[in-house]
């Protein structure tokens, strides 16, 4: 059993509940806290459990890039 | 078998799961990316309606879903650690259970898409239903075909698991491990964010 992914996976349905409570409060920062929860469960998956960590840096950075780039202008727009 | 491949995944033609799969998914997420600004204009355009739609779905079906598929996320990266353990039973039984998560995902998603055309929330409702259905019809179709990669690599790990390659397997895993990166894409967006 590899506890890196089960610690992973700890977090992640920890993020997901605390965005599903989020999503039903009403106040001025709930999109941007709940992008920000999608940001850190998506590199969750792709770093742990997609091992990405390991990958060559140029993968990473355009992962990150990419995730970052989409839910900016997602939010902003 | 496993011990004794060494990839060298620093380098940049041998990301972990393989180079193509990983173009696969750069381009999988940028379709669905595109998509889903396209949504977030058209909700610019008309927020009431988006958020009155939005305030149609079943948020607890959703996250229910989405810890269906983190969940045998899970599975599979304990599959791939124990097929390179060359634990061949440990990696079947998560093998398994992985594919159990995507039958759990697919049944809880029939319930929801029943549940919406019983009372006329169609694809033609109105625009946020246009980009629900297409958007997770899409991603359906994705979790359909993950599904079948993992059933023949069940097969061949039941039948012959020597003659398994752990960067087929792994490829495999990592077209699984997409599934769930464009659900976590979809998930707050579409049930959340509006």
């Amino acid at each position: 059993m590899e506890w890196t992914f089960n610690i992973t996976w700890l977090v992640l349905i920890v993020l997901t509940i605390i965005s599903a409570v989020f999503a039903n409060l009403d106040f001025a920062y709930v999109a941007i806290i709940i992008l920000g929860l999608s940001f850190l469960k998506f590199i969750g998956v792709a770093f742990f459990f997609m091992e990405l960590k390991k990958a060559n840096v140029f993968w990473r950075v355009l992962l990150v890039a990419f995730l970052g780039l989409l839910l900016t202008v997602v939010w902003a727009v | 078998m496993a011990d004794t491949v060494k990839i060298d995944y620093k380098n940049i033609f041998y990301p972990p799961g393989g180079i193509l799969m990983w173009i696969v998914i750069y381009l999988e997420l940028v379709t669905f990316g595109i998509a889903l600004v396209f949504m977030a204009l058209n909700a610019r355009a008309e927020p009431e309606m988006f958020h009155e739609s939005r305030l149609l779905l079943n948020t607890a079906y959703g996250a229910i879903n989405t810890i269906f598929l983190l969940s045998s996320g899970w599975c599979m990266a304990q599959s791939v650690y124990f097929l390179k353990k060359g634990n061949f039973s440990k990696s079947k039984l998560f093998l398994n259970l992985t594919i159990l998560g995507g039958f759990l995902f697919l049944a809880l998603k029939s319930v929801e898409y029943y549940d919406k055309v019983e009372v006329g929330l169609t694809i033609g409702y109105n625009d946020f239903f246009g980009y629900y259905w297409m958007l997770t019809l899409f991603h359906v179709v994705h979790v359909i075909v993950g599904i079948v990669i993992l059933a023949l690599s069940a097969r061949t790990l039941r039948k012959k698991p020597e003659t398994l390659k752990i960067e087929d397997y792994q490829s495999g895993a990592t077209f699984w491990h997409m599934c769930d990166l464009i659900w976590l894409l979809l998930f707050p967006i579409i049930y959340l964010l509006f």
